[in-house]
């Protein structure tokens, strides 16, 4: 039944999601073409605003598919459409499993389009080599390679934005527990939720600190961190990151197991 | 076994009292009407059944099992309201119920469609309020289920459409499931009711056999319940 | 055939009073076999159950009878046909007359006007 539902709440994301990735490769294209071609004023002109459109078409990439997976989950669990979600011969708990899974592989989807677009609208020999000088030094200071690296920093990313996501859905169960749901409720729960979270993250920062007087010296100083402490914090993130990620899919689940109450 | 059970449940809004202590049972192979004013509880009671809401207290039993997985295989449901996601076809609804209900009997649901002369390469927004409501009907009594729950089925349409849809629920109720109709347009559901169900103010006031009712009371369900609930 | 109901009496009451009439009068045939219950609760627009019950008490009187496999058939015992036909014919003439008493017309006069109406002078 997993694989039913995955199929119906992907479509819904990609639907609309897809639009906004034709658009900007489309945009990272024409971005490309008009900056290479010639040097003439005009075609910069219009280079630079195309350059202008593809940047903010990945920001569009992104939070319409954040904005996406949220509606989709109060819409489909909550709104009309819930009468025929909560009515299906499955279990509550998968169907929260399939909302969280579409989060995690469109956030995928979304993050491989960007890196594209920004690969096809501005890759060249110059800005390879650009950016090689700019993050070596950083890289070799992690004693990695810069696409361990850029994966690592990648990844911390895109864990962030699933909690987020994770935390939106945490504040619409939460919205929704009570009869006459406000959209309110849900926003405020959530934010709530988001900044339990980042709390949770920080207090782990700390209590690490109770055993490494170098982390905590952050909480004290205003000293300038060094390499070692932000290769540690690195680790730390993911680590303390997927925690939250497994412990907000386990607590959302259990709630929304014992029911809901739609209007 | 009773086919669905109700004990004790409660149900509260906030600290509004919604449905008190409502205690039922129904058996297979009926027809029942559940019977009472706009805002009496019964959506609400519908609801519960359908793992909608949470009782606040008291306990929900279908075939001797709490509402579930289970329970949702063998109740096919039709809320009072327009379910299905608008941005599908009709024939990608019938898919989607296809994958989801084993008992779905999706040449039936064609043949009916076709009976109303029905594009099911149409969008659901793209047809009437009423159309809508029709393709849920059909999809809704295409399931071969034990047990129909049908919310207010009748509910602003006119007196030809109630006939086809109470020909449809009649013609397409799986032999031996039971069926339960809301509804306060009473003397057009009477007729082919067994069993009524008076629901006032979140409490069962009366439940019995159709006939013996009349017998007993002599005259029509419908004038029987005005008279209990005069205002 | 036709169905009319009036919610004031229980329909299964009403369903075995319409059948008998379409018995005696010859619109179903004797030794017909009848419809199925789900296709006559249909053409009735009425419960299956309902229709069960109605089907039930004819057969009590010997109207129908079923044959296990076959479905349920009328009977073919034209005198028993005739006798529920007089019986219905009766009930149905005193009814008449008793109408009739009510605006002062004794028994012998309303069949005197009967006659007249008949064209027998």
């Amino acid at each position: 039944m997993l694989k039913k539902l995955l199929k119906y709440d992907l479509k819904s994301i990609f639907k609309f999601l897809i639009i906004f990735y034709g658009l900007s490769l489309f945009f990272a294209i024409l971005t490309r073409i008009f900056l290479s071609v010639d040097n003439s004023f005009i075609m910069n002109i219009i280079g630079k605003i195309c350059s202008g459109i593809t940047i903010s078409m990945l920001f569009n990439i992104l939070i319409n598919n954040l904005m996406r997976l949220w509606v989709r989950f109060k819409g489909n669990l909550y709104g009309d459409e819930s009468y025929l979600t909560h009515t299906l011969p499955i279990e509550r708990k998968t169907i929260y499993l399939s909302k969280v899974i579409t989060a995690i592989i469109t956030m995928f989807t979304s993050v491989i389009v960007i890196a594209l677009t920004i690969f096809v609208a501005y890759y060249s020999k110059e800005n390879l080599k650009m950016l090689t000088d700019m993050l070596l030094p950083i890289a070799n200071a992690y004693g990695s390679t810069i696409v361990t690296m850029l994966l690592a920093i990648l990844f911390v990313f895109f864990l962030e934005i699933a909690n987020a996501v994770q935390a939106g859905f945490t504040g619409i169960i939460l919205g929704h527990r009570m009869n006459n749901a406000k959209t309110g409720y849900s926003i405020l729960f959530g934010f709530i939720t988001y900044m339990i979270t980042q709390l949770f993250a920080l207090l782990s920062i700390f209590i690490v600190g109770l055993f490494n007087a170098d982390i905590m010296n952050l909480f004290f100083t205003n000293q300038l961190l060094n390499i070692e402490i932000l290769k540690f914090m690195m680790y730390l993130a993911i680590i303390v990151y997927t925690i939250i990620l497994f412990v907000l899919y386990f607590i959302n689940s259990e709630i929304f197991k014992k029911g809901v109450n739609v209007d | 076994m009773e086919l669905l059970k109700c004990v004790n449940v409660n149900k509260n809004f906030g600290d509004k009292p919604v449905l008190k202590d409502v205690n039922f049972t129904i058996s297979s192979g009926k027809i029942i009407g559940l019977l009472g004013k706009n805002g009496t509880g019964k959506s609400t009671l519908i609801k519960i059944v359908n793992d909608l809401l949470t009782p606040t207290s008291g306990e929900i039993l279908v075939n001797g099992k709490k509402v579930g997985v289970d329970s949702k295989k063998i109740i096919s449901y039709l809320p009072e309201r327009t379910y299905l996601d608008k941005a599908m076809t009709v024939d990608k609804v019938i898919e989607y119920f296809e994958d989801f209900y084993d008992n779905f009997d999706s040449n039936k649901a064609r043949k009916l469609l076709l009976d109303l002369g029905l594009d099911t390469s149409q969008k659901l927004n793209k047809m009437s309020k009423g159309m809508q409501e029709k393709v849920q009907l059909v999809l809704v009594m295409s399931r071969k289920a034990d047990l129909y729950i049908l919310d207010e089925p009748l509910g602003g349409v006119d007196p030809a459409t109630r006939d086809y849809i109470l020909d449809t629920i009649l013609t397409n109720f799986t032999e031996g499931a039971s069926v339960i109709i809301s509804t306060h347009l009473i003397s057009d559901v009477e007729r082919i009711l067994d069993e009524v169900i008076f629901i006032d103010n979140g409490k069962i006031i009366l439940q019995s056999d159709c006939d013996e009712l009349r017998k007993k009371e002599n005259s029509s369900i419908d004038e029987i319940f005005r008279r209990m609930f005069k205002c | 055939m036709r169905f009319e109901f009036d919610n004031n009496t229980p329909i299964y009451i009403q369903l075995v009073e319409q059948l008998k009439i379409c018995i005696i009068s010859g619109k179903i045939n004797p030794g017909e076999r009848l419809s199925s219950i789900r296709d006559l609760a249909l053409q009735a627009k009425v419960n299956p159950n309902t229709m069960q019950k109605a089907l039930m008490e004819l057969e009590e009187l010997k109207l129908i009878y079923t044959e296990r496999t076959n479905g349920k058939f009328v009977t073919k015992n034209h005198q028993l046909i005739d006798e529920y036909k007089k019986q219905y014919a009766d009930d149905l003439s005193n009814q008449f007359f008793l109408s009739m008493e009510s605006i002062g017309f004794d028994r012998s006069e309303t069949i005197d006007y009967l006659k007249y109406l008949g064209g027998d002078k």
